[in-house]
């Protein structure tokens, strides 16, 4: 004769239950990890025959924060609250290829043309030396910008003087809380210039844009990098 | 009087853990310094975690090792910071190198920049320049 089933007794469930609940308490944590990223530049050595071009004052946005944290561009005080409109201004000051503002960057038009007069040069250089890796790097570039030709409306655009760049300086005492508000202002300017001309071209959200994404992502992305560059140039506070 | 039922007591303390569970992630290391994280509105999550190293610069919380900011690897404080490059290399992954990885700079938004371009620069020799600062979304 079989016998009966016994019921379990569920009475201690709910401290085994609690139990675990505490254990995930303890174990974890509620914040979630965000940040702004970057890149920061290779070290590689510097040849020392190499001739550098000359660097127009205009193609520099000097920012500096200082050990006090207060901010100076171009060597004048200027308010946090005012950095963001400074640093719009330098990417659009000039962007129709017209001098509107000699302090600010110049904007040349590009066009297939002038896009496959240089590739062609680059390619024939390619050929009498195939393993420069500055090289390709350059030949890729312009293979972006004659893709970017075709996807402009006119076949032509305006590029931003590859010279530009933003020199961000600190000192020894400024603060990271500082150097991240800079940091991020930089960083809303570029991704609303980069949305703006996303919108342009009908190219959907710039931050769905996804760099390990289907090949048009990717890009579309270079492509937005030559549009609207992101040049910045950092020098290691002194021990 | 009647006791209250408490048969469906276990069920609900299993929604809280499951709640729990969901709504939380495993604390990476235990923190030896203080941070206060920055916040910057451009501030975008970190999606693929399992690939990112974090190096903390902070104030010790314990008075033992003096107030000035200090670097914390893993489980442990160093005073040198020359010694960052030497950490990310152990740490690589399996058929990555230390360019791959990305490194998440959390600290404290009242800590000098001396270190963090310090440990940025020693970073940079290893070619790791993929840098997240990490900050709270505003």
């Amino acid at each position: 004769m079989p016998r009966p089933i016994q019921e379990i007794n569920a009475g201690s469930m709910a401290d085994i239950a609690f139990l675990l609940l505490i254990f995930f308490l303890v174990t974890t944590t509620m914040d979630v990890d965000a940040g702004i990223s970057r890149t920061l530049p290779l070290k590689r050595p510097v040849d020392p025959n190499i001739e550098y071009p000359e660097v127009h004052k205009r193609d520099v946005l000097e920012i500096l924060a200082n050990s006090n944290d207060q901010l100076l561009v171009e060597e004048k005080f200027v308010e946090i609250e005012d950095l963001r409109d400074i640093v719009m201004d330098f990417y659009t000051a000039n962007d129709n290829g017209m001098d509107n503002n000699p302090n600010m960057p110049m904007f040349e038009i590009v066009n297939p043309g002038s896009c496959n007069v240089k590739l062609a040069a680059l390619n024939a250089d390619l050929v009498k030396t195939p393993d420069n890796a500055d090289l390709k790097r350059e030949i890729e570039k312009w293979t972006s910008k004659l893709q970017l030709c075709s996807s402009m409306p006119g076949s032509t655009y305006y590029e931003m003087s590859n010279m530009s760049i933003i020199q961000l300086k600190n000192q020894a005492n400024t603060s990271f809380g500082l150097y991240i508000e800079v940091q991020n202002i930089l960083k809303s300017v570029v991704n609303e210039l980069r949305q703006k001309m996303c919108d342009e071209l009908d190219w959907g959200v710039y931050l769905e844009l996804k760099e390990d994404g289907p090949v048009e992502d990717q890009d579309k992305l270079k492509m937005l990098r030559v549009l609207v560059p992101e040049r910045i140039v950092e020098a290691r506070i002194d021990r | 009087m009647p006791g209250v039922n408490t048969s469906s007591l276990p069920d609900i303390i299993f929604m809280l853990l499951f709640f729990f569970m969901v709504a939380t992630t495993m604390k990476e290391v235990d923190m030896k310094v203080e941070i206060k994280k920055p916040t910057a509105d451009q501030a975008i999550k970190i999606e693929d975690k399992d690939n990112v190293d974090f190096i903390y610069i902070g104030f010790p919380l314990d008075a033992e090792n003096g107030t000035e900011p200090r670097i914390q690897l893993d489980d442990a404080l160093v005073t040198d910071y020359t010694i960052v490059s030497d950490w990310k290399m152990a740490k690589a992954r399996e058929g990555k190198t230390a360019f791959d990885i990305v490194t998440s700079l959390k600290v404290h938004k009242l800590v000098g920049m001396r270190i963090v371009s310090d440990v940025k620069e020693e970073l940079r020799d290893i070619d790791a320049i993929k840098i997240n600062y990490s900050a709270d979304k505003r």
